[in-house]
């Protein structure tokens, strides 16, 4: 398999010991980096993310990482992925703890579930659940269609209106489990926690 | 570790542990795996998180961590040693505004309350602490109610009476849950074989079962009572273990 360099961005918040250890597993170069020029020349560039929206928008920019990515990911055409909070921070905005702009490469907006759909479910959402995906969509690639993966988070975004390929899941509201759209790549859920179906994913975003 | 109602066994190191249990190999088997650092004494955090980082790194699914854990900078270093949860026992006790602080800084998904449970002489149930060294006052019920109104995510209920018997997780345990909890529930304490998972994961007061029975680990029995389970219509999630044979460099 051909050596990809995948930079993933530590800006003190996610589980990165577990997303690098998936990406050597599957043979690629992976460097943990919260360095504004590194971010820049990243081949390859993972927003990982556990937390709270506000503190990790907070610390980005605090280090001038934002920049770095929307500069790596709009002037360079540098392929990015969102995993979990790393997702929802490439949202417009989130309304968790008041309302923040988020980085806007996705355009939607993050929310908690909605209270009516998901009166009989446990917040925050935790566990595996089935993904369905597109046919053509990339990083489900030799996956069935109805997939399982691990969510954790009780706020989330929905694929309402949005142009780019979208997967859905079912946790009482549709949510937005997954966004591909040119060079802009984002998941929900962990997929360095999701057993074979993620690593297969991962593998299909190395490889693209 | 052996573990037979809270008495250890010593049965090996790292290196025996890796060929045993290898839970790169059986980790596909599993949906979540726990670590404990259940040792007596004088615990090194040092240690168990260079352990957790061995023991985790080939497995792809969530991971809890816990054993003495009561201050945020060792539950930071297991969150920084591939563990996503946090389990904590004795220190939801001693330790409230520990909870609410860990709560805030890594989410309230991140922190499992564990809870281990004795039947005493006279048949009632009571919580045990610090390994199972010290009694609680009162009635466990009485005790998870109070574990409940903490900032907790999952409920791990460990049955210390079934602990490493092999005869069955104890039922009696889920009748102390409160009828309107929301948390989900996790229970332990005495899984021998798949019978004893399935009969678990069929009552609907429980959302998880856990195993720590060396014979659940050995060979391929794991995988096996995986492959009952899901034939016999228990909804467990679904994945392609022989990815694993097209792709692994390591």
């Amino acid at each position: 398999m051909t050596n990809t360099n995948v930079t993933i961005i530590d800006y003190g918040m996610g589980n990165l010991w577990s997303i690098s250890s998936a990406l050597q597993y599957l043979g690629s170069n992976a460097v943990i980096s919260n360095d504004p020029g590194e971010i820049h020349n990243a081949d390859t560039l993972i927003l990982p993310g556990v937390g709270s929206f506000r503190k990790a928008i907070n610390a980005l920019k605090k280090n001038n990482l934002d920049q770095s990515i929307l500069e790596a990911v709009k002037t360079k055409g540098t392929k990015l992925l969102g995993i979990c909070l790393g997702m929802q921070l490439l949202g417009t905005e989130s309304t968790e703890d008041g309302l923040t702009l988020g980085l806007g490469l996705i355009p939607g907006r993050v929310d908690k579930f909605n209270p009516q759909k998901t009166k009989e479910y446990k917040i925050p959402h935790i566990g595996f659940n089935l993904v369905h995906s597109r046919t053509d969509a990339h990083l489900f690639k030799g996956l069935p269609q109805a997939a399982d993966f691990y969510f954790v988070h009780s706020f989330r975004m929905l694929a309402d209106g949005l142009i780019g390929k979208t997967a859905i899941c079912n946790y009482g509201d549709a949510f937005l489990a997954s966004y591909e759209q040119d060079n802009i790549f984002a998941t929900q859920f962990h997929p360095e926690k999701s057993q074979t179906n993620g690593l297969l994913l991962l593998k299909n975003f190395l490889t693209l | 570790m052996l573990s037979r109602n809270f008495r250890l066994q010593k049965v090996g190191n790292m290196q025996w542990l890796q060929t045993n249990y290898n839970f790169s190999r059986i980790s596909y088997s599993l949906d979540e795996l726990i670590v404990l650092d259940v040792t007596r004494g004088e615990r090194n955090s040092t240690d168990f998180c260079e352990a957790l980082k061995q023991i985790t790194k080939g497995c792809f699914a969530p991971i809890s961590a816990g054993g003495g854990i009561n201050t945020i900078e060792s539950a930071r270093n297991l969150l920084h040693s591939g563990a996503d949860k946090v389990v904590i026992n004795s220190a939801l006790y001693d330790n409230s505004a520990f909870i609410s602080h860990l709560a805030s800084e890594f989410g309230q998904q991140c922190v499992v309350a564990s809870i281990d449970i004795k039947t005493s002489l006279d048949g009632t149930y009571r919580a045990w602490l610090d390994s199972g060294d010290k009694c609680l006052e009162g009635s466990a019920a009485k005790w998870i109610d109070k574990v409940l109104q903490k900032d907790v995510g999952e409920l791990y209920l460990n049955s210390i009476d079934r602990d490493g018997t092999g005869q069955g997780f104890d039922f009696g345990l889920l009748d102390l849950l409160p009828l309107n909890i929301t948390n989900p529930v996790i229970i332990a304490g005495g899984a021998g074989n798949s019978k004893h998972l399935f009969s678990g994961l069929s009552d609907s007061r429980v959302d998880a079962v856990a195993t720590a029975n060396l014979f659940n680990f050995v060979g391929d029995g794991l995988k096996q009572a995986r492959e009952s389970l899901v034939s016999g219509g228990i909804d467990l999630p679904l994945w392609d273990i022989e990815f694993t044979k097209k792709v692994s460099i390591s």
